[in-house]
């Protein structure tokens, strides 16, 4: 951080050349920063005013679409519900899981390097692909799942083609997928230093209690951009509707990101959908903000001397 | 060291290593776990339809039918989605790369005016959730610019530093590499191309292969935007192809497996050759904040 904030005082011709430099190495971000991020959102806000549909030019309606959102849209409470039940299983699942293998092969096991790159691999492979691959495992007769099922004496159960299973069987996905989780936590458990675990075992600590008390508070920080990053993922899940569910059965996987889409590009309610986009914004926004709030109060730092 | 120490010593290393031998069984499991669903998969896409549907199934095919594969590039167009994909995908890779790295630079090594500002904007950009902007842009693009049923709209974006993301990346890493390299080159007349180009590049190169992975993966796995900005199905890429396929054949799953398994080979290859950068990547995502 040391270059920035430092006051640009006697600027001699070598720092205007290197300003000069500066700008125009800048200018894809500027354009970048300009065109395609805040503009657009001065966009949303602006859009969501009216009842554009893309046939005749907007009227400014003030914040009816707002209102037709919050009183008669048969959607988006359902589509609110379903993504927040989403997100959490999948990032919780995910956490849990990367955590799990990452301290497991941060142990001295042969063929490691191998491991890793094998619980990687499914976050390497086309999402697409993925979807479609494990929507015949969940197939509602011959499916892996279902064979599995009837072996130990249980119902069959269509997975994805039923309203109560949908979510967590996308969300199963959504776990096996976090290979990259797995990855960043391994690294983060080679980062903390092995004298703390020496000491404690010296001092007879044990291995739950030496996880409690050492690798969970220096994990803390790492704990906390997974779980950022995957909670701002999973909130803009959309993939799995689009690709196999359509949204459906029902409503039960109308995932925000899918009503937004559905509403704009194949109602062509532009107005309207930008709207619900903003709504999503506040809603992702809210989570972000309460992860950053509460993260001074968990989150261990050594010395105190990060910032 | 006294006897009892070293028996003490001696028991720790015997538990150590029955507990090494029971992760290797507990994390071999997960891996079979983890790998199980592309080998069913797989298998599927070399069965006969009668195969795939009896009981109980069998983990293996009776033969291997490499002729679904002939028959589904028939109607799956795979060799025409990848070359497509790829239009997308290595311009994109090459300016988002490119341009990260010369914003990055900016803002580690240089000095201009506004800059504490840019940066925020720049950070703040970053908090910013992608699917906030896509329908301003999805209107600026096609009613702006008149781009329809093109894949402009997908790749110009990575013209302008290829997301927040990346440049802040990049700025870490030049930050971690020492001034007194650009100083002694400053002294030998070099300017601040020079600079980036001859001293910097070379020094950053895993980052900016890094970046250009992780623009890989985005593109590799969007589906969204590829679909509202792409029609005609001559310029569909793997992920629109497949969602098309998948759509017309419901019930053929051993040629919808053997598409799927055909969209996996590139992203598995890709990671073979590069899988040192893909875990170095990940891994300085995690520890450079």
């Amino acid at each position: 951080m040391e270059t920035i904030g430092k006051p640009l005082k006697r600027r001699s011709r070598i720092h205007s050349s290197e300003q000069r430099v500066a700008y125009i190495c800048l200018i894809p971000a500027f354009l970048g920063l300009i065109f395609l991020t805040y503009a657009p959102l001065v966009g949303v806000l602006g859009i969501s005013l009216t009842n554009w549909t893309g046939l005749k030019s907007p009227e400014f309606v003030g914040f009816d679409n707002y209102v037709k959102l919050f009183t008669t849209d048969p959607y988006i409470k359902d589509s609110i519900i379903a993504t927040i039940y989403f997100a959490f299983l999948s990032v919780a699942g995910s956490m849990i899981y990367s955590l799990f293998i990452a301290m497991l092969l941060n142990r001295k096991i042969p063929a490691r390097g191998f491991f890793r790159a094998v619980f990687y691999v499914p976050f390497v492979l086309p999402a697409v692909a993925i979807y479609v691959g494990w929507s015949w495992l969940y197939e509602a007769n011959f499916g892996f799942f279902n064979y599995l099922l009837s072996e130990v004496g249980l119902n069959k159960i269509l997975f994805i083609a039923d309203s109560r299973y949908v979510v967590p069987s996308l969300s199963l996905i959504a776990v096996w997928l976090a290979g990259n989780l797995i990855v960043i936590f391994l690294a983060g458990l080679q980062n903390v230093p092995s004298v703390y675990h020496e000491a404690a075992e010296m001092d007879g600590a044990n291995g739950w209690k030496r996880f409690r008390h050492i690798t969970l508070p220096c994990m803390t920080p790492i704990i906390f951009y997974n779980l950022l990053m995957s909670l701002i993922a999973n909130l803009q899940v959309v993939t799995p509707a689009l690709a196999l569910t359509n949204g459906g059965p029902g409503n039960s996987s109308r995932f925000m990101t899918y009503l937004m889409y559905d509403q704009a590009f194949v109602n062509y309610k532009l107005g309207y959908a930008c709207a619900t986009t903003f709504i999503i914004f506040a809603i992702l926004a809210a989570f972000t903000a309460v992860l950053f709030k509460t993260s001074n109060r968990w989150i261990f730092s050594e010395g105190g001397d990060d910032k | 060291m006294s006897e009892a120490a070293y028996g003490r010593l001696k028991s720790k290393k015997r538990s150590e290593r029955t507990a090494n031998v029971i992760t290797l069984v507990v994390v071999l499991f997960f891996a079979v776990l983890v790998l199980f669903p592309i080998w069913w998969i797989f298998r599927t896409s070399l069965m006969t339809n009668a195969e795939i549907y009896r009981f109980p199934p069998s983990l293996l095919p009776a033969d291997w039918l490499f002729s679904n594969y002939e028959k589904t590039l028939k109607v799956f167009k795979f060799w025409k989605y990848l070359w497509n994909t790829m239009v997308i995908i290595v311009p994109s890779c090459l300016a988002g790369t490119f341009t990260a790295t010369l914003c990055g630079y900016a803002f580690a090594r240089l000095r201009f005016r506004g800059k504490q500002l840019i940066w925020a904007l720049c950070i703040g950009s970053m908090l910013l959730p992608a699917m906030v902007t896509l329908i301003p842009l999805y209107i600026g693009w096609t009613r702006g610019l008149g781009l329809h049923d093109s894949y402009l709209p997908l790749i110009l974006p990575y013209f302008c530093g290829g997301g927040a993301f990346n440049i802040f990346l990049i700025r870490q890493f030049i930050l971690s590499i020492p001034r007194e390299l650009d100083q002694a080159a400053t002294i030998d007349g070099a300017g601040y191309f020079r600079i980036l180009f001859s001293i910097i590049m070379p020094a950053i190169k895993p980052a900016m292969i890094v970046v250009a992975l992780f623009i890989f993966i985005g593109l590799w796995n969007d589906l969204l935007q590829q679909m509202i900005y792409i029609n005609s199905s001559d310029k569909y890429t793997i992920a629109l192809g497949l969602t098309n396929f998948r759509g017309q054949l419901k019930q053929e799953w051993s040629l919808t497996m053997a598409a799927t398994c055909l969209s996996f080979a590139p992203g598995v290859l890709f990671y073979l050759i590069g899988q040192k950068y893909f875990v170095e990547g990940i891994t300085m995502t995690g520890m450079k904040n």
